[in-house]
């Protein structure tokens, strides 16, 4: 992917510039199709969401809403649910989103291999992207049944897993990782092959081993796709819904009340949609400030 | 090609602007001659009471021509966020099948229809006062009304294994002479034997099962002072069935700790496999028991126990009239039919529950001896109004609060102090939210 856009541009580049007037009336003329739609369903909601946030809107006919300034975040800063959810979201998007990417590195290095019957495992990994989430839900929840699960009668345990306090939020955990493996694998796997041969063969000439040859060649040619994907994969993570609802509903006692699940109880279960609004707002801060660090560091050392 | 990309943007804008006006104006135009049509939620669920269900509705549309009504499917897991939204999107179904403590938040928020004055003499009459008061709840603004139909109830019976209380020779207790909890709790004690435990309680959701039986003790849970602010209240009388259970889990030894993440069906296979001897549970368990139980087993409802008395917390299943739907008299017309006597019978006979309307409970289909129905039917007189019903941001107290601090005393995490102490700290905060 990137490979090919780091190619030097062709020189029409320069011919383009002195056109520029027209070809921006064109440029929006044709790009209004496309962004009615974006207005209208993505930037429309989104601001009036953000409008949500600063009033207390609540579920109800009786009930005027007003402004009430940053009052909700205030609220919000006081809440222990709120610092639970937080929490409990962080430790679920950094550890799914560490170990995915791991596990998919490894997949998606065994799949680069010649190995027997290739095509059909590369198959094969994409196939939990094709499952829609809450079928996935619903066969975790097969998985970690405690009388009929696999992993109870493989394991030889009697644990109730999705409602044991302890056990919960590891055990969504790696469904999480499971779910997301194959869109990490993928891109993974486009990258290795991205990888030009003549690296590897220039560092086998110099005697370098499989150890070495993949810290030094594979890992620095993949970076800008590392970074691109951890990222994607954590903003994912950060909002993963469907997967958990489906599982546990944030239960036992909101061990797995994600801040997204959180969010949807507050506005939907008890009705308050201002509060949610805010919450929605702070999650949206917390990821953009934890990226931004993320990208700002990568992009340092990239340089 | 400019003219061309221009053409085509205009049409899309027009498109756009199209579907936008289009959804307004539709459906509230009807022309006269034409059946009213009435979406109907129901939340049936058992085989039995959706067959019931769909009967009914098929009998009134065939005899209603000009009032059609259509049976949607819902289901008790997420009624009521998708309730929340459909009201607030102004599209919610006319007749909304839900129960009494979920009315309680929709009735403050004007979601529903107040019916005090729509309701036919007949229907009114059949049902008994105290089930009225299930469904009487405050409008948001100071004023008392009825927000929908009680139609079933769901009391707390016990379910034993017949073979083991003959053979542990205990006294059979009757719904005019039940066991006390002391007693109880002795002849869970020469129930257990070997690899068979004296009771099993499913404690997956502890909340609503803890309080109704709390009553038994008088306990409340709730309390409301003077200045009219609703507080949680645990003292001696709350903590009563609560350290009672739990002795049996840790003192006793008498109830099976792993049951307590468990579903109220799920300790079926156990009790059928004679690992426990009495389950606690709600009256309509007994549908599972009789259709799932091993050939040659047999089993039997005992009437619920008695603590100071045998009072249990009651909530009904409802019928609820939108307020936002076009044909509330249709609605009601239909839902006085669908509730009548016989037809409750169908319904309380399809769930296993007990049936509001004096009529249906004096049908002979639901006193009979078999599977044990007429033991069922018998603690219709303990029931009284679940106090929380009236509380106001109970299901968020439930959810937060009360389910996570149960769980965790249940499972000997915490003490019973403490228990109470986060109860009632951490619930006052909760409930302060909706007294504002």
């Amino acid at each position: 992917m990137t490979a090919t856009a780091t190619k030097p541009a062709p020189p029409a580049r320069h011919a383009r510039g002195r056109q520029r007037p027209r070809h921006n009336r064109e440029m929006w003329v044709l790009m209004l199709p496309a962004l009615v739609p974006v207005v209208l369903f993505s930037v429309g909601p989104l601001l009036y969401g953000i409008g949500l946030a600063f009033t207390d809107a609540e579920a109800g006919r009786n009930h005027e809403t007003t402004f009430v300034g940053l009052a909700n975040f205030v609220d919000l800063l006081g809440d222990d649910d709120f610092w639970s959810s937080m929490r409990i979201g962080l430790i679920w998007s950094v550890t799914v989103t560490v170990l995915q990417f791991l596990a998919s590195l490894g997949l998606a290095l065994l799949l680069n291999q010649k190995l027997f019957l290739r095509g059909l495992a590369r198959v094969l990994a994409v196939v939990p992207w094709a499952m829609p989430p809450v079928v996935i839900g619903l066969m975790w929840r097969l998985v970690y049944h405690p009388d009929a699960g696999i992993v109870n009668s493989t394991l030889g345990t009697d644990i109730n897993w999705l409602a044991d306090f302890s056990w919960a939020l590891p055990a969504i955990i790696v469904m999480g990782i499971w779910s997301g493996m194959p869109q990490t694998t993928v891109v993974l796997l486009a990258g290795l092959q991205n990888v030009p041969k003549e690296l590897y063969e220039a560092g086998a000439m110099d005697g370098a081993g499989t150890w070495r040859k993949f810290w030094s060649i594979t890992l620095p040619q993949l970076r800008p796709i590392i970074v691109t994907i951890t990222s994607l994969d954590f903003v994912w993570n950060v909002n993963q819904f469907s997967l958990v609802y489906v599982l546990t509903q944030g239960g036992p006692g909101g061990q797995t009340r994600l801040p997204m699940l959180f969010a949807y109880e507050e506005a939907f279960r008890y009705g308050f949609f201002g509060y949610a609004a805010a919450l929605g707002v702070s999650i949206v801060i917390v990821v953009l400030a934890l990226l931004g660090v993320y990208l700002w560091r990568q992009l340092r050392e990239a340089s | 090609m400019r003219i061309k990309s221009a053409l085509a943007a205009a049409a899309v804008v027009a498109l756009a602007a199209g579907c936008g006006g289009g959804g307004g104006d539709s459906g509230s135009s009807e022309k006269p001659g034409q059946p009213v049509k009435l979406d109907f939620l129901s939340l049936a669920w058992q085989k039995e009471s959706v067959a019931a269900n769909k009967q009914l509705v098929d009998e009134w549309n065939k005899a209603n021509p000009n009032i059609q009504v259509t049976y949607v499917q819902g289901s008790w897991d997420n009624v009521n966020d998708q309730l929340v939204t459909s009201f607030e999107g102004g599209d919610a179904p006319d007749v909304i099948h839900d129960d009494s403590p979920a009315l309680s938040g929709f009735a403050s928020k004007g979601y529903l229809l107040e019916l005090t004055d729509k309701l036919p003499a007949e229907l009114k009459s059949d049902i008994p006062q105290a089930a009225w008061d299930t469904v009487t709840f405050d409008d948001g603004k100071g004023n008392q009304g009825i927000y929908g139909v009680p139609f079933l109830q769901e009391s707390q019976v016990i379910i034993a294994n017949k073979k083991l209380l003959d053979a542990a020779k205990v006294r059979i207790p009757t719904t005019d002479e039940p066991w006390t909890w002391d007693e109880f709790a002795e002849v869970s004690k020469k129930l257990t034997k070997g690899d068979t435990y004296g009771v099993a309680w499913p404690m997956k959701s502890p909340v609503n099962k803890t309080l109704n039986l709390a009553l038994n003790f008088g306990g409340t849970f709730f309390q409301t002072g003077a200045d009219g602010k609703t507080t949680v209240k645990v003292g001696a009388e709350e903590k009563e069935v609560l350290q009672r259970i739990h002795d049996q889990l840790y003192k006793d030894k008498t109830a099976d700790t792993s049951a307590l993440g468990m579903g109220t069906a799920d300790p079926l296979p156990g009790f059928f496999a004679d690992k426990y001897a009495m389950l606690p549970v709600g009256v309509y368990l007994r549908q599972q028991v009789a259709e799932q139980a091993p050939d040659g087993f047999e089993w039997v409802t005992l009437p619920p126990l008695k603590g100071t008395t045998t009072e249990q917390g009651a909530v009904s299943q409802t019928l609820s009239v939108a307020a936002d739907s076009e044909h509330p008299e249709e609605a009601m017309k239909f839902m006085a039919f669908f509730l009548n006597g016989p037809n409750q019978a169908k319904l309380a006979k399809g769930d296993w529950l007990l049936p509001t309307s004096q009529k249906a409970a004096a049908d002979p289909a639901i006193t009979t001896e078999e599977n044990g129905w007429d033991v069922a039917t018998g603690t219709a007189k303990s029931l009284v109004v679940a106090p929380f019903l009236k509380v106001n941001g109970f299901d968020e107290w439930k959810s937060k609060v009360a389910t996570p601090v149960l769980q965790e005393f249940f499972a000997n995490k915490i003490s019973l102090d403490e228990a109470g102490k986060r109860l009632v700290e951490e619930g006052n905060e909760v409930l302060e939210r909706y007294q504002r």
